[in-house]
């Protein structure tokens, strides 16, 4: 039998349809659903600095020049940008219509020089850095006010839409907060006058009580599969302590994230056979340009949502806003620890 | 001052935009040799000497983006302008390996601009 959750804070609905399904195990890639790479270039790749544009951030020795070889995270701004950075702007209308000139920054992190090294694969320390990267990047660009929300993702693999397998995460910094993190956002602080906390806070209780949906836990972060899970195997990752914005975590908590992350994309793989996915990371808006920073602040816990491209988003859920999602999160979360 | 005209290497599968753009750069002082598929223009570098290359993406057997890594595999050293009708391949990392990309309009102003900037730089 199906059944119909509803998520806490947004509010969407999904259908855990179970029959329809398939064991986790259908969903194991071989590497023969892989697409071939089709490059034999690469601009991310070390030696090739120079046809991006310069850096605005790499961890490399002292020494080295920017935009020479040496470098083990580099970050640089998109070579060809949807959105360019600029100064503040009004809204603008025509008739009933709004708009906006393209501002924005978007940037990419190169996690590594080596084309063929995936995250999962790196040390600690080094996701790590790139972690810490990610959290200077995301404080210098909120200096500017103009910059409402700041989003960092990762795609990996073409099903994902990764352009290139190259490992890298993408961080893009827009005038106006998205759609999907307003819900959000305001799910979590009408949820939060209602229960007098941070309704994440309260969901991370729950789900240390009941235990079947998480799968990795350190001292300072939980990765669990949520209750109204949309997809296969999705998975979040919480800071166990309340805390809105990413750039609020210090170096030891760097180090615990990085950990977790490792653990849990190694399970994936493990369990799931290196599937495509999604990372993205959901936090409050830039408190400098925020009306009550304060109140979201309280509201407000972030988090970073993963999801492994295992089926495909059609009709029913572009149409309906519902998802159909054929793996219950409890079973999903027993087969990433169990690793069956 | 160097009066040898510099050689441009167009990459365009409509031939009647290949004949707009060779009278018009021709007019700008450029050598334009154009290539209808990614095969022939891969061709002619190998046999030639070409200061700039301009190349549409979506083309009948390979497309933009392979020539593109291809030329990475024989020479960097020559600048590549991608011209094409869409947007949409920007969001493909692979256009990193060029140094431009000017979406195809009505004027040739913003592709001229390019080409001598790239040239002179």
């Amino acid at each position: 039998m199906s059944e119909l959750r509803k998520d806490l804070v947004t509010g969407r609905w999904v259908i855990i349809a179970t029959e329809r399904s398939k064991r986790p195990d259908d969903f194991r890639r071989n590497n023969l659903d892989r697409p071939a790479e089709r490059i034999g270039f690469c601009p991310f790749c070390e030696g090739n600095e120079r046809k991006t544009p310069p850096e605005v951030y790499a961890l490399r020795p002292k020494k080295t020049p920017p935009d020479t070889p040496g470098w083990r995270v580099r970050v640089v701004p998109n070579k060809f940008p949807a959105l360019n950075p600029g100064k503040p702007v009004q809204k603008l209308t025509q008739g009933v219509h709004q708009w906006l000139p393209g501002l924005g920054v978007h940037e990419v992190v190169i996690e590594n020089p080596d084309h063929k090294l995936e995250l999962s694969e790196l040390p600690v320390e080094h996701i790590s850095d790139i972690l810490g990267v990610i959290n200077s990047r995301i404080e210098a660009i909120e200096t500017e006010v103009q910059y409402r929300y700041v989003q960092v993702f990762k795609n990996k693999g073409r099903e994902a839409g990764a352009s290139l397998s190259h490992p890298h995460t993408q961080i893009v910094a827009t005038p106006i907060v998205p759609k999907r993190a307003k819900e959000e956002i305001y799910g979590a602080l009408q949820k939060f006058r209602q229960l007098k906390e941070c309704v994440f806070c309260r969901k991370i209780r729950q789900e240390e009580e009941e235990g079947k949906r998480i799968v990795l836990k350190n001292e300072k972060f939980i990765a669990g599969t949520p209750f109204a899970s949309r997809f296969p195997f999705e998975v979040v990752i919480y800071p166990i302590t309340h805390s809105d914005h990413f750039t609020d975590l210090s170096g030891k908590d760097l180090i615990s994230l990085a950990s977790i992350l490792k653990e849990l994309l190694g399970k994936l793989k493990a369990t799931l056979g290196d599937p495509p996915f999604n990372l993205m990371l959901h936090q409050s808006p830039n408190p400098a340009a925020s009306r009550d920073p304060q109140e979201t602040a309280a509201a407000y816990h972030w988090h970073i949502e993963l999801f492994p491209i295992l089926t495909k988003v059609a009709g029913f859920e572009w149409g309906t806003g519902f998802y159909i999602n054929p793996v219950s999160p409890e079973t999903a979360a027993e087969s990433l620890r169990t690793g069956f | 001052m160097n009066d040898k005209k510099k050689k441009i290497l167009l990459v365009e599968d409509e031939k009647a935009l290949c004949l707009l753009y060779e009278e018009e750069l021709s007019r700008e002082g450029y050598e334009v040799t154009s290539a209808f598929d990614a095969e022939s223009a891969l061709e002619l570098l190998v046999n030639g000497s070409f200061d700039l290359i301009i190349t549409d993406i979506r083309m009948p057997g390979k497309d933009g983006i392979e020539l593109i890594t291809n030329i990475m595999g024989l020479r960097r050293d020559i600048p590549i302008i991608i011209n094409s009708a869409y947007q949409s391949y920007k969001e493909d990392f692979m256009t990193w390996a060029a140094d431009a990309y000017v979406v195809k309009s009505s004027s040739l102003e913003e592709l001229k601009n390019k080409i001598k900037e790239l040239l002179e730089s």
